[in-house]
């Protein structure tokens, strides 16, 4: 009897804790609606190891594009930065239990619109694969029967399964041998280095920070699999700091901040793809 | 790769290691003497129904736990009666509590204690929690398991020796703190340093809530640097680390071997 009490009690306790995990995208806004006028800390949710949007420098500290971004922002805004790195899986439970601000962090708005308040887009970003340099892989079709790996919880695995409006990259995805995930893109590359997948889904930027670092290893497919467009992502319906957010970004494209801190990252080609103001 | 290189990864992974060591003391602080609590919880013998028995049913029982058969053996009606009036509160709820942390994966457990006061309770968490539910989660969980290497120490002490020390007037807190006690710390050394240096490794967990140690700070740089260098030093550190654990456990285990 006592045994099979311990044993119920402890599923409902496993249950009720997934349910509670689970249940939480569709609770509103509590707290954090109208509270940037004291607000004296800015917190960025990011993936340390997410070259070159956000990373550890040689001195230890964390940065990259999008934190140089958010420095500048909070600079003007009076707010200390604090720089959470996090569990990329774990995101929407850090944005929506309040613990970061926001998300920002090479963060895919296309095709999240429902589910998160987003800033305007700043980067044009697209999904590329990248192969060993001496891999006989040229083009997409090359892939059939092939290993591809990509991040949990990427916006490559998205476009790579999502099933509305996907049929040309699920046929794609169809030919693979299989499609794996990593925690990191870090291990991807790791992987695809020994050998053990054949080609990596992965954001333009990280790719080409890679490239940079090991031109003799790997190689960029020159046809990408999607574009996209990255944006900060607020808790949904958070919008006044949104505003707030976006009204200091313009201020910076409007007096060249924004296009100079792009400009130190030009080995990454991301001079070239920012798009904030460039309509 | 240059020296120079190799001194800045050791340097940021020093920097790392602190924090590892931060959860590790801790934890070990908070979770022995926790652990000590769950094993009283556990040998617990309080049975407030117990007085309501009848007089029969005891003797029956007493009977069935002697030499003249098994419990399993008696009818089903006497061994629910047993059940309900010897029912033991405190114990029953410490075997929950430690079939639940045993059970359940400590990744999970973190993500309890840190998220479960928003998700439900609906109270908002700061990022000061962040650390304090690392340590929550993690001193809970090993308390479960030093409960029970605890338990098996105190129950390796024969009755002779209770009896003995009721002979010569100690009471049963003396008996505990002067006799049963010391045994059980020497006893359980074994079992005690192999959950240690578990412990040692285990705090990578932490960064499913967000919280960087070592390890995480050893894949951040790998990343950025392209390289698994910083890796293969983290494993250095870890076992350098746990060295250090296993001399130091080592050297109590013999200290404490003063019969032999």
């Amino acid at each position: 009897m006592k045994k099979y009490l311990a044993l119920f009690l402890t599923m409902a306790m496993s249950v009720g804790v997934l349910a509670g995990c689970g249940g939480g995208n569709e609770e509103p806004a509590a707290t954090d609606g109208a509270d940037t006028a004291e607000r004296t800390t800015f917190t960025v949710g990011f993936d340390a190891e997410y070259p070159p949007y956000g990373f550890k420098n040689d001195a230890g500290e964390y940065v990259g594009f999008d934190l140089d971004l958010a420095q500048e922002v909070c600079d003007r805004n009076g707010w200390e930065l604090i720089k959470q790195p996090i569990d990329w899986s774990s995101k929407d439970m850090e944005l929506n239990s309040g613990t970061v601000d926001c998300l920002w962090n090479g963060f895919t708005m296309t095709g999240r619109e429902s589910e998160y308040t987003f800033s305007e887009p700043y980067v044009d970003n697209s999904i590329v694969f990248v192969v060993r340099q001496d891999s006989d892989i040229q083009t997409k079709e090359d892939l059939a029967g092939k290993i591809v790996i990509t991040q949990a919880g990427s916006s490559a695995l998205t476009a790579l399964t999502n099933t509305e409006d996907n049929d040309e990259n699920l046929a794609l995805a169809a030919t693979f041998a299989s499609l794996e995930q990593t925690p990191d893109y870090n291990s991807a590359f790791m992987s695809l280095e020994t050998g053990a997948v054949d080609a990596i889904a992965v954001d333009i930027g990280v790719a080409q920070y890679q490239l940079t670092n090991h031109s003799d290893k790997f190689r960029q497919l020159e046809e990408p699999l999607s574009t996209e467009q990255y944006a900060i992502a607020f808790k949904l319906g958070n919008e006044e700091l949104r505003d707030q957010v976006q009204a200091t970004l313009d201020e910076m494209v409007a007096d060249g901040t924004f296009d100079a801190i792009a400009a130190n990252y030009a080995d990454y080609n991301l001079d070239q793809m920012v798009c904030l103001g460039k309509e | 790769m240059d020296a120079q290189t190799l001194m800045n990864i050791t340097q940021q992974l020093a920097v790392g290691l602190l924090d590892s060591c931060k959860i590790f003391f801790l934890t070990l602080l908070f979770s022995m003497p926790l652990g000590l609590l769950v094993t009283f919880g556990r040998m617990s013998k309080w049975a407030p129904l117990k007085f309501l028995a009848p007089q029969t049913l005891v003797e029956k029982l007493k009977l069935a736990q002697s030499a003249e058969g098994k419990a399993e053996n008696l009818p089903m009606g006497t061994r629910f009666a047993g059940g309900l009036f010897f029912f033991k509160p405190i114990q029953w709820i410490i075997k929950v509590f430690i079939a639940i942390l045993r059970g359940t994966p400590l990744m999970l457990q973190l993500f309890a204690v840190y998220y479960g006061p928003y998700y439900l309770f609906g109270i908002p968490i700061t990022n000061e929690y962040r650390f304090t539910a690392v340590i929550i989660a993690f001193s809970i969980n090993y308390a479960a398991y030093f409960a029970e290497i605890y338990r098996a120490g105190i129950e390796s002490i024969p009755v002779g020796q209770y009896e003995a020390a009721t002979v010569l007037g100690y009471n049963k807190v003396q008996t505990f703190l002067r006799i049963v006690f010391p045994q059980m710390c020497k006893r359980i050394m074994p079992p005690v340093t192999n959950e240690t240096i578990t412990l040692v490794k285990d705090t990578s967990f932490a960064f499913v809530i967000s919280y960087p140690e070592m390890f995480t700070i050893a894949k951040q740089i790998s990343a950025a640097q392209t390289t698994i260098m910083p890796l293969i030093i983290a494993g250095v550190f870890y076992f350098i680390f746990n060295g250090i654990v296993a001399f130091v456990m080592d050297k109590i285990e013999k200290k404490m071997n003063y019969y032999h």
